[in-house]
């Protein structure tokens, strides 16, 4: 018994703690004082964000994370990348982990409840990616069948609705849920479409199927509350794109799927 | 002004609780079918590398080397990822409980190994000069010794397997662990949710040091 009530004292002194976490009024003072900002971003789905050969993040949200730090603090070298997934980037952002998600995160209802978006920056639908062989035509013939999707995706509850006579079987990270197409574990898997295009690059086992689904937009997320800074985001935002920059950005990465996209 | 996130939510835990407990059904169920199997198995290759000879001494320490020095993580990814590139194609429960059971069993045949050599060589020496056969004294003498003298490490392995059990959420498996994900990367409430689930852990393992408890107080009451 006295177990138990250390264990729930312990529990209750936690509980009290919590609300001291993460402070959201002075995120943008605090990464000027600190000289550094500290961005999560992708690091498993390209165009967006990726590691290159070398080992480098690379793709669109991370140059967008480095212009941000030259506009903020001069220099965009004055930066952090953290690796978030779909799952845990708003918790890294609520727990204080991470100053601010570029992380292809898709504006909805729910999770406008617990962030501050940014201005729409990105559109995509959705799209399925199945083993070269494959019939499936699209989220019709998916009855029955098992697809994949990453756990915290948006592709979750689409397919939920979409097509509910799906199996679905939820990973934690794009590079599982593609092994598992590859190795028979799931008939399709269905995630934003510009990652599909750019997965069917580089895999030749595999392709794209169906016509985007649900197109929604891609904002930038800070914490719940931190309206300065997300003015600062939509002004630095407006100004990459009035200056160039954004087009700059667009060719470089989205040149050869462009076709299939949906340009904000 | 206080972010909308902050605070703690006691409804998040009501709303998340019945999917919680489902997910601990499917933990309960693999960690205990896992338990047996490895308890089995270890005890059994234990017994193998006291065998004359040293071929299967060598094996078996093989084995206890390759699953004892790799993570469970890659063991479940190779089941479950690797194996069907091969042609052998397991259910996502039979990957799972397969890498869980073979890395146990890997440590419990090294606990019960060390409790067979604990038993004092006498022993053995007294049985055989009472004219036991080799498999009566292992099944009469060495083994119910060799038992009571692992039994305090052989807990404190099934403890590791119900938790490590949770490795098994990454294959897609909707135990404890994927629940909690599951819930707390669509509410956003990660405090109370995985608080909650350390709590039904701590609750599952001091019900599993119970059940252990009263086994070896029987043990040693038959001894």
């Amino acid at each position: 018994m006295r177990r138990f009530v250390v264990f729930a004292l312990l529990v209750a002194l936690v509980v009290g703690l919590g609300p001291l976490v993460a402070d959201a009024q002075s995120t943008l003072a605090e990464i000027k004082k600190r000289d550094k900002l500290i961005v999560g971003v992708k690091t498993d789905f390209p165009p967006f964000g990726s590691i290159d050969a070398a080992g480098k993040n690379v793709g669109f949200d991370v140059e967008v994370a480095y212009e941000f730090a030259k506009a903020m603090l001069g220099d965009p070298n004055k930066i952090e990348l953290v690796s978030v997934t779909s799952g845990n980037r708003i918790p890294y952002l609520q727990s204080g982990k991470i100053d601010i998600i570029i992380a292809t995160v898709t504006v909805t209802d729910e999770r406008k409840q617990v962030v501050e978006f940014s201005d729409p920056y990105f559109l995509s639908g959705s799209l399925l990616l199945v083993p070269k062989a494959s019939t499936v035509k699209g989220l019709d013939d998916l009855a029955g069948k098992t697809v994949a999707v990453v756990q915290g995706a948006i592709q979750d509850k689409d397919v939920e609705q979409l097509q509910p006579k799906a199996n679905r079987i939820k990973f934690g990270k794009v590079s599982e849920a593609v092994l598992a197409v590859k190795g028979g574990r799931a008939d399709a898997y269905a995630h934003d479409d510009v990652l599909v295009l750019t997965l069917v690059k580089e895999n030749a086992d595999v392709k794209a199927v169906g016509k985007p689904f649900m197109p929604r937009p891609y904002g930038i997320a800070v914490r719940k509350g931190d309206t300065d800074f997300i003015k600062w985001v939509n002004a630095e935002l407006a100004k990459m794109k009035q200056d160039g920059t954004y087009d700059r950005l667009w060719k470089k990465y989205f040149a050869d799927v462009e076709s299939n996209l949906v340009k904000p | 002004m206080t972010p909308a996130g902050a605070g703690f939510s006691w409804s998040a835990i009501a709303r998340g609780l019945p999917y919680l407990l489902e997910g601990a059904g499917l933990t309960i169920m693999i960690s205990a079918v896992a338990m047996v199997v490895a308890a089995v198995l270890g005890l059994a290759l234990a017994a193998l590398s006291q065998a004359p000879g040293r071929l299967a001494r060598r094996l078996v320490a093989a084995y206890v080397e390759i699953f004892r020095n790799t993570p469970l993580l890659i063991q479940i990814f190779i089941v479950y990822f690797g194996l069907p590139q091969l042609g052998l194609k397991l259910s996502p429960f039979l990957s799972g409980l397969s890498a869980l059971v073979f890395y146990a069993a890997a440590y419990n045949t090294e606990i019960f190994r060390a409790g067979l050599e604990a038993v004092p060589r006498g022993q053995l020496e007294a049985a055989r000069s009472l004219g036991l056969s080799a498999p009566a004294t292992l099944r009469w003498i060495t083994v119910p010794q060799a038992l009571r003298i692992s039994f305090p490490a052989l807990g404190n392995n099934l403890v590791s397997l119900v938790k490590n059990s949770s490795l098994v959420s990454t294959i897609g498996m909707v135990e404890l662990m994927f629940v909690a994900n599951d819930i707390s990367f669509n509410n956003f409430r990660t405090f109370e949710i995985y608080g909650t689930t350390a709590v039904i852990y701590v609750l599952l393992v001091l019900g599993l040091t119970r059940l252990l408890r009263a086994a070896e107080r029987r043990l040693l009451r038959a001894a």
